[in-house]
């Protein structure tokens, strides 16, 4: 009786080591992170920062209200680290595009290409609110 | 010893097979902690994101205080911090968000502005407003209430000394601050009182400005005036085009 059945045990035996292994690879799958996706949020991180930086004693807003686009891409190029690349679209509360200049330090032609949105309310006493999306990517 | 073997191949299959999900477990956990970084730098972007939403509802309190404070209409505030609103509720990167506020009423804020420019020596233009900020984001939901205040002060303490008959050389020394932190203007005008009528100070009164750098400033200029004191009045304009004026009655040392 056993040895007729001992194939089976082997195959039942062969299937529970099939499922153990592939319940572990299952549970390993569901906790995985795209190290791209980590990646993509650092950069963000660092552009949000870079605007924060620029709008804490309110340059940010005087740039965009004065239309000083080449300084501003001066001082991004600055603030940035070096070999990130930035493009950068300022839009009116119409969601107009108010920049008539391009704001780049290069191309982006990186896969991995981070976008941050930015509100920024200008300080001057004429108030303007413009939203900013910029994107960023590390130079290949 | 080889029918043992054999017998027990399907076992030791199953223990091997328990070693590589064993080594797949503590993969597993290697991945759990990356994916714990992942998770405080998704919690960095949203805090760097409301602070970005907190910054920019400071602007344009400031705006709107520099409007006010320059002759605008009070409800300026109001306008300004409901297209602020309005520009928040448009974001959708980092989630959505809304922000909702009150400006602040009591004995001293209107429509959550104080002008108090009359009181002697001391001048403030200040706004006030209370927020709750809700953020939903894709990993939380945030709501956070806070309030901002727009405070510009400038005090000022001055007196006189005769140089010979009516003429007099007025001393002042003013302070300015920026919720109660030392701050620096960008332009400043100095009046004295003549016959019911405020003359503006200026070169032929040699006026002198030192700036101390940490916010005080000392004047001084001689006017001739017959008067026993001498009504002055100073009007600054801070660095963030906020307007201010304090009076001061100022006697004979």
């Amino acid at each position: 009786m056993r040895r007729e059945n001992a194939g089976q045990i082997r195959v039942l035996e062969a299937f529970f080591a099939v499922l153990v292994v592939f319940s572990a690879f299952t549970v390993t799958t569901s906790f995985t992170v795209s190290p791209n996706n980590a990646k993509r949020e650092d950069l963000a991180s660092i552009g949000l920062q870079a605007l924060l930086k620029l709008d804490s004693d309110g340059s940010l807003g005087n740039y965009v209200s004065g239309g000083n686009w080449s300084l501003l891409r001066d001082v991004l190029d600055e603030v940035l680290p070096i070999g990130v690349c930035f493009n950068l679209t300022v839009y009116d509360d119409q969601m107009q595009q108010v920049n008539n200049a391009i704001v780049a330090n290069g191309g982006l032609n990186n896969q991995e290409i981070a976008f941050v949105e930015y509100a920024c309310a200008s300080r001057n006493p004429v108030f303007n609110c413009y939203t900013i999306h910029m994107w960023l990517a590390v130079a290949s | 010893m080889r029918r043992l073997r054999a017998n027990s191949s399907g076992q030791l299959l199953i223990i091997a097979a328990l070693v590589i999900a064993l080594l797949i477990s503590s993969t597993t956990t290697y991945i759990y902690e990356l994916t714990k970084e992942t998770d405080t730098s998704k919690t960095r972007a949203i805090n760097d994101f409301i602070l970005a939403l907190k910054q920019n509802t400071k602007n344009a309190i400031i705006s709107s205080l520099a409007n006010v404070s320059n002759g605008g209409a009070k409800i300026t505030l109001k306008s300004n911090l409901n297209k602020l609103s309005e520009v928040f509720r448009s974001l959708r990167h980092s989630g959505t968000c809304s922000q909702f506020f009150m400006v602040h009423n009591d004995s001293n804020y209107d429509s959550g502005t104080w002008l108090s420019w009359n009181t002697s020596g001391l001048g403030v233009s200040s706004a006030y407003a209370n927020f709750t900020l809700t953020v939903y984001g894709i990993t939380a939901k945030i709501d956070m209430p806070y309030a901002v205040n727009v405070t510009t002060t400038i005090t000022i303490n001055g007196s006189y000394s005769v140089v010979s008959g009516d003429e007099k050389q007025v001393t002042l020394i003013c302070r300015t601050f920026n919720e109660a932190q030392p701050a620096l203007w960008k332009n400043v005008t100095v009046f004295y009182e003549s016959g019911g009528n405020w003359v503006q100070v200026n070169s032929t009164n040699n006026l002198s400005i030192v700036n101390y750098g940490n916010g005080t400033y000392s004047a001084s200029f001689t006017i001739t005036l017959a008067s026993d004191t001498v009504g002055v009045s100073t009007c600054i304009l801070d660095s963030r085009d906020i307007f201010v004026r304090a009076n001061i009655t100022c006697h004979a040392v």
